[in-house]
Parts: C-alpha cells; structure tokens; sequence
C-alpha cells in the first residue's frame, strides 16, 4: 500500500506571495542557521532514545532507560509502568513524554494524578525534563495549555469533563492508576471515553487484589487484549488453576506492562532496619482490652451489635479511637437495653484509662531520634490524640491526611520538612506523597493489608533516599496486634522482603483478601492455640510459596 | 550538538540580528537584544504594550547565556534540551523562511557574466505512524532546463553570494516559473519516496491491525458503542502511517552556469 505524501501548501503559498512583492528576503547567514538547526533536531532513526540528549542534569538508572525503551519501540505508546514504589517511575514516565514530544508525536498531554501529587508532578516535568506542565487550576488551562496536570477528580465534573472530551489528547497519563481496577466506577467510565492514542498507567501495585482487576486495567489501555470480559471469565476464572492457562496470561499481561523490582535493579539500596517495639498494657487498658474481648463469648444478639476486631484494634491505638466508635453506636436507634448498658460500662472504662502507653513509648522513641520521625496510625482520632500528646512535651508534629486539599498537602510537606520533627499520617495519607528526607518510620498501629505497609514504607524508602530507613513496629504484647506482627508479618519477614513477590504470592494462592482471612481466624478462634496455629498454617503457605518463587526466579 | 556549537550558534543568531555582544569568552555569551528580538524572545507583550502607549523609552534586554556550566557567573544555561535554545531555532526558522541571492564573482576584467535562475528548497521529510523519524533533503531545480540537483545547500555553501546582483552580473529570465517549480520539485520529492523501502508503513499496518482486531473482539458487534468509535479513531491517529514534507526554508539563488551539467539521476 502507497502512503500518502502530504507537502507544505502552506510555505508555497507565502513564497509566491513574496516573489510577488519581492520580498522581504532573509539574511544567508540566518538561512543557514535555520538549515543547521533542523539538521540537529532531524531524528534519522525510528529506534532509540532522544530524550537523554536533551536532558544533560538528569542521570536516568539503566533500568529506567530500558523501561521507556521498551514502552516506545515494543510496547508501542501503551504501557503499565508498574515498578515498585520508589524506583521512579514518574521518571519512566517523564522519558516517554520527552520522547514523544521531541519526535513530535505527541503535543497535548494530559496527566490525572492523586490531588496530593498535582504540583509534584508539575514541577518534576518542568525542573528534570523541560516540559511545561502546567496545573490545572482555571477551566482555560485545558484548552490554551498542551501539558496538563489534573486530579481525576477534578477532570470528571462538569464543567472540565465537556472540556477535556473536547481536547485532543495525543497522551494520556494516569498516576497511582489502581485505583481504576473497578470498572463499575465514575472514574473509570470516565477515563474510557478518553480517546487514548499513547497512554501511561502508573502502579506500584498492579494486581492488588483479584483477576478481574488485572483485567479492567488491562482494557483499560488496550481494549481486547485480554479478550472480552465474558471469554476471560470463562478463560481464568471458576475453573480450577491450569499452570498453561495462567502461563498464557502472564504472557499477554507482560506485553503491555513494565515491572522492575528493586532486586533487579543491580542497584545499592539504602538498608531497611526494622524493629519491633513491644507495648505493655497499663492494668486499666488491660482490663479495656479484655472486656471487649469477653464479648466473642456473648450471645450472638449482643456479639454481632460490635465489630469486636475493630474495637481491638482500636483500644490498641488511643481509647479516643474505641471511644468515637462506640459513641457511633449509641447513635443508632436500634439498640436494645443490654448493648447498650453494655457500651456505657465500656466508655466509663475508658475514661478511667489515665495514660496512653504506646504513646508514652512513643515519645520516648521520637526523643532518643535525631532526625525527623513519620507516624502512620490507622485512626482519625489518634491522630489528634498523638498530635496533642507531642504537642505537651514540646515536640512539634504536623498532620497529614488524604482528604487534604492539594495545597495543603504540599505545604504540610514543607512544613514537615523545614519546621517540624514529626509528621502524623493516617492510612489515607500514605499514598502520593514523597518523604525522602526523613528516615524515620514509625508503624504506630499496623494495617492488615501488606500491601498498605508497602506503601507506607514506599515514601521514605526511595530514590533520593541516602541514609538507611529504620522502620519500628509498635505492637501491644498478647493482644490483636502482637498476633498479627509476630505471628505472622515477622514469620513471612515481610518488613525485608520484596513486596512485588508477596503480592505475586498472595494473588497465586488467592489471598488477596488476606485482612478478612485473619480477621476471621482471631475471631472464631477458641484459644490462643488456635490462632497460632492457623496463623502458622498461613505463614507455611506462604514460605512454601516464596521458596518455590525463589527457586523458579534463580532459573528465569 | 557540543555546548561549543551551541555557542557559536547563538553568536551567529545574535549578530545575525544585528545584536551587540557586550561581552564573550568561552562558554559565556552577554548579548545586548535588539527592540525585535527582545519582542521575539522575552516574551514580554505588556511591557512593550505599555511603552508604545506612552512613548517612553524603550530598554531591551541584555541577555546572558552560559554554555560551559563550570563558569560561575550569573546567566541562563543553555544545553541542547533547554527551551531557550528551541526558541531560537524556532525564531530562526521563522526569520529565514525564504530567500534571494546572487553568485558575487570576482573578476578582473570588466566583463559582464550570466547568472542562471535556480529555486532552492529545503525540506523535512517525516515518516510517522506511532513512531517517526526525518530525513532531510536539499533540492535545487534549475529554472531554465528543468535540471534537479540534490544536496544543492551544501553546493551553495562553497559560494560567494550577495542579497544584492553584482555589478557586472546580469540574470538569465527564467523558462520555468516558480509556481510551476514547486510542483515539480513536489514531484521529485514523490518520485524519491517510490524509491524508499516501505517496510516501517507495512509493520504500522500490521500492528494497527492487530490493536483493530482486539478491539473488534472486546466489543464483539457492540460496534454502537460511543467507547468503541473513540478508541477506533484513537487507533488510527496512533499507527496510520503518514508522510509528511515539511519546507524547511528555500529561494532563488542566481548562480554562475555550470551546476546544472550534473545533475540528479532522476
């Protein structure tokens, strides 16, 4: 087939113009510096990189390099960026963009990241590559500017929708894209309708949780890849595990995704030295503690009133925490008398809890640091809670959580990093959001998730990191807590293994869900016995799944 | 390009403009802009808004540019990704779209010489389907035979020209008009495209469509769908292979008879 040769009608037309009107004519020596110019920005090859020539203060790592290499020339514009946190993936995803725009394949850009990011990314592309990335804060911005930084958010509401439809978008860049793996959401039908003509999905964790969310990620990029949704129901999922069939999916999943992991990187990463600090109870907390537990043993009308894990857990982080959740409770009509006699004994143990002893070691901890500390804790109210109890012994702290808005966000930040000595972070605050200047990180109470104690540690242990990451983790002893951190985080040594494995592992053995599975095992189990061992039968899968990982990697 | 030949570059472009050089050693280069170049590159319409308004004076800028990143004086660096340099090449090109020259020969004797009629373009060819890549050509068309020469800009580089006809030159009319020149140098581009290997076309096609194909296949007949003509166009625009020759600037040079003895195989 002929390709069509389109000429420029549009010089000819001014030169005859000009031949017309004699002139007016360039100097030569202008003349010639034109054609010199054009002969350094002429690329003569379809392979390669351009993009490193025109960034002289950026040193991309190798693997980097080999990531937008592989996007452009096999992947063909499509790709999941899907590096574990830290390897820098926005500088992956930086190199493409540049790419692209000095080929002039690309002009109109647009990049949806967390609110938390926006400026982040925005200044990154400006400062590191040269791209005018520009935030999008006024509704022109989207039309008048090439290079746009949103929050999906944002880019989905009316009035932005009309007008991001309207633009034409050469790429498409979508950060911490996990969060699109429901294709039920307003935000997925949103991000379909955008035409993708070059697109970027960035995760750390690609496949946090089911087959079916590899799927819509995957259909998401590139429609078809994986087949329709009903041949891929009936491919991979319900029927039993066929090694050729999974094989066949790994296959087709790593021709639109990158993936470097950190041990692969060939790379020096700063240490992780991970500790566990034991808790002890005071009699009153003690007692708090029990209590609640004693409700496993109440009649299944009084024991379903309560979420008696949640409680758990929360009596282990403040009582301020337990005691929003119960008056939560009382709030409800539906309460019969003994529940909620039941709750007033509770919050009158509460308030006779006189100290907070996780809280106390805290301190101890943050004073016995030099540099600055990161606190992530699960709750809202021990936030505040923690927030006061420094702010009392002269230590200042800043708060940090995901609903923030998108500056305060950054100025939190800032101010973290150049006035204060602690950052306190709920879950929600854990993504999007780059601290590695601090080296600090303290597990205040731990989620059940792995995933989500990845990327908690993700922030700090990064590039640009140059000091070893200290990660402590507080657990009450014979409590919640304690089961799951030494029976089974530290027995599958999550804190120093590589997170991309677990997950893997996690996914194989149909795990995904794996706060549920724990959930159930501490509260249907009889004895501490039990929970032992079950929690060990978990720990043995997983090891027994981890060797057999090592062992297929060393031949891979 | 080497941080020294963006230096000399920049000098060229600057004197080029009639700017003055303040003040120049290696790696550094303090220009004073003129008022059109301080209105080509510093973007700054208001100022220049204001002082029309009121009739002040006008204070262009002085610029200082830093090529050799180990000088520590104050002044912007300029490296070959850096937005300012694209700027100029931009401005450059912009500034030297078309031109008129003739062959300027020294001669003793008093004699009048012939200067023959050539149109000079220089073009950008790119070859696009979700990659690209240039190739640049330089054709020279000899108005009165007809003759095509290639790699005419380097040809023009081994002469004396001047914007003004010397003295004991006279032009030779042109046979063929410009008008119908730039069709046939269109030609010639075309007939040089036949020639090329159309392999990376053929790959584009391929890979379009397979993309087509699965798309095809997620949607299975629900071809109505609004998702499925958005994606259907968006696989076009990424892989449809496109030529495109883009001029890069050209003109009519008047030059002593001779080249066109030798011309292009076409």
């Amino acid at each position: 087939m002929r390709t069509e040769l389109q000429f420029d009608q549009e010089w000819t037309n001014n030169f005859l113009k000009q031949i017309e009107e004699d002139g007016p004519w360039a100097n030569w020596e202008l003349f010639k510096l034109a054609i010199e110019a054009e002969q350094h920005r002429a690329i003569p090859s379809f392979k390669g990189l351009q993009a490193p020539t025109y960034l002289p203060d950026l040193t991309p790592h190798p693997y980097q390099l080999e990531a937008a290499r592989r996007v452009v020339e096999e992947m063909n514009g499509k790709a999941i960026l899907a590096d574990e946190v830290g390897l820098g993936k926005t500088i992956e995803a930086g190199l493409i963009i540049k790419e692209y725009m000095i080929r002039g394949l690309v002009k109109k850009v647009l990049i949806l990241v967390p609110a938390s990011l926006v400026s982040q990314w925005a200044i990154e592309l400006n400062t590191k590559f040269y791209i005018p990335a520009v935030v999008q804060r006024k509704s022109y911005v989207w039309d008048q500017c090439d290079v746009v930084v949103s929050s999906i958010d944002t880019a989905k509401r009316e009035p932005h929708r009309s007008i991001v439809y309207e633009q034409h978008y050469d790429m498409v860049i979508i950060d911490e894209a996990h969060r699109l793996k429901n294709n039920r959401t307003k935000n997925y039908e949103f991000v379909q309708h955008l035409p993708k003509k070059f697109c970027l999905l960035l995760t750390a964790t690609p496949v946090q949780n089911r087959l079916d969310e590899v799927f819509n990620l995957v259909s998401l990029l590139k429609p078809g890849h994986l087949g329709s949704f009903e041949n891929f129901e009936k491919d991979y999922k319900g029927k039993e595990k066929n090694a050729e069939d999974e094989e066949r999916l790994r296959t087709l999943i790593q021709k639109v995704m990158v993936r470097n992991r950190r041990e692969d990187t060939g790379m020096d990463w700063p240490e992780r030295i991970v500790q566990t600090v034991p808790i002890t109870f005071s009699p009153e907390e003690e007692d708090l503690y029990r209590s609640v537990e004693a409700l496993k043993k109440e009649p299944i009308s009084t024991r379903s009133q309560f979420s008696i894990i949640t409680l758990l857990r929360e009596i282990c982080s403040s009582r301020e925490a337990a005691y929003m959740t119960l008056k939560k409770m009382l709030e409800k009509d539906s309460l019969d008398e003994v529940t909620q006699t039941f709750i007033h004994s509770l919050i009158k143990k509460i308030e006779g809890v006189p100290t907070n002893s996780k809280a106390q070691k805290a301190l101890e901890l943050i004073q016995s640091i030099e540099g600055k500390v990161i606190i992530f804790t699960e709750y809202r109210a021990t936030q505040l809670y923690l927030q006061w109890f420094l702010k009392e012994h002269g230590i200042t702290s800043v708060p940090f959580r995901g609903g923030f808005k998108r500056g305060k966000k950054d100025w939190m930040r800032e101010l973290f990093k150049n006035h204060a000595k602690v950052l306190i972070a709920t879950e929600a605050g854990g993504e999007g959001i780059n601290l590695q200047f601090c080296q600090h990180v303290i597990n205040y109470d731990l989620p059940w998730n792995p995933m989500r104690i990845e990327q908690r540690i993700g922030r700090i242990h990064r590039l640009g990191q140059e000091g070893d990451v200290h990660i402590y983790n507080f657990a009450t002893k014979h409590t919640v807590e304690e089961h799951i951190l030494t029976l089974l985080y530290e027995k599958i040594q999550l804190f120093e293994s590589v997170i991309g494995q677990l997950d893997e592992i996690l996914t194989r053995l149909g795990m995904r869900d794996i706060e549920k599975h724990i959930s159930d095992i501490l509260l249907h189990s009889e004895s501490e016995g039990e929970i032992k061992i079950k929690m060990d039968n978990i720990k043995e899968l997983i090891n027994y799944q981890k060797e057999d990982s090592d062992a297929s990697r060393k031949y891979s | 390009m080497h941080q020294e030949n963006i230096h000399n570059y920049l000098r060229s472009y600057f004197l080029a403009n009639d700017c003055r050089i303040l003040h120049e050693k290696p790696g550094l280069l303090d220009v004073q802009l003129t008022i059109e170049l301080d209105k080509e590159l510093m973007n700054r319409p208001f100022y220049w808004h204001y002082l029309e308004k009121t009739g002040g004076t006008p204070r262009p800028m002085t610029l200082t540019l830093i090529t050799n990143q180990t000088i520590e004086e104050k002044g912007e660096f300029v490296h070959f990704g850096a937005p300012r340099l694209h700027q100029i090449f931009s401005s450059t090109k912009k500034l030297a779209s078309s031109i008129r020259l003739y062959e300027d020969v020294q001669t003793n004797q008093q004699q009048q010489y012939p200067l023959h009629p050539w149109l000079c373009l220089n073009i950008k060819i790119s070859y696009q389907c979700d990659r690209k890549k240039h190739r640049l050509l330089s054709l020279g068309l000899h108005l009165v035979s007809g003759a095509v020469v290639d790699d005419f800009h380097n040809l023009l580089l081994k002469k004396s020209l001047t914007p003004k006809i010397p003295d004991y030159a006279f032009t030779v009319t042109p046979i063929i008009k410009p008008e119908s020149g730039l069709k046939r140098l269109e030609s010639v581009v075309e007939m040089l495209l036949t020639k090329e290997d159309v392999q990376w076309a053929e790959e584009a096609r391929v890979r379009w469509a397979s993309d087509q194909h699965l798309l095809d296949q997620f949607y299975e007949g629900n071809t109505n769908d609004q998702r499925y003509e958005v994606e259907k166009e968006a696989l076009r625009k990424q892989y449809e292979p496109i030529i495109t020759a883009e001029i890069i600037n050209g003109g009519i040079f008047h030059l002593v008879p001779g080249i066109e003895s030798q011309p292009y195989p076409t």
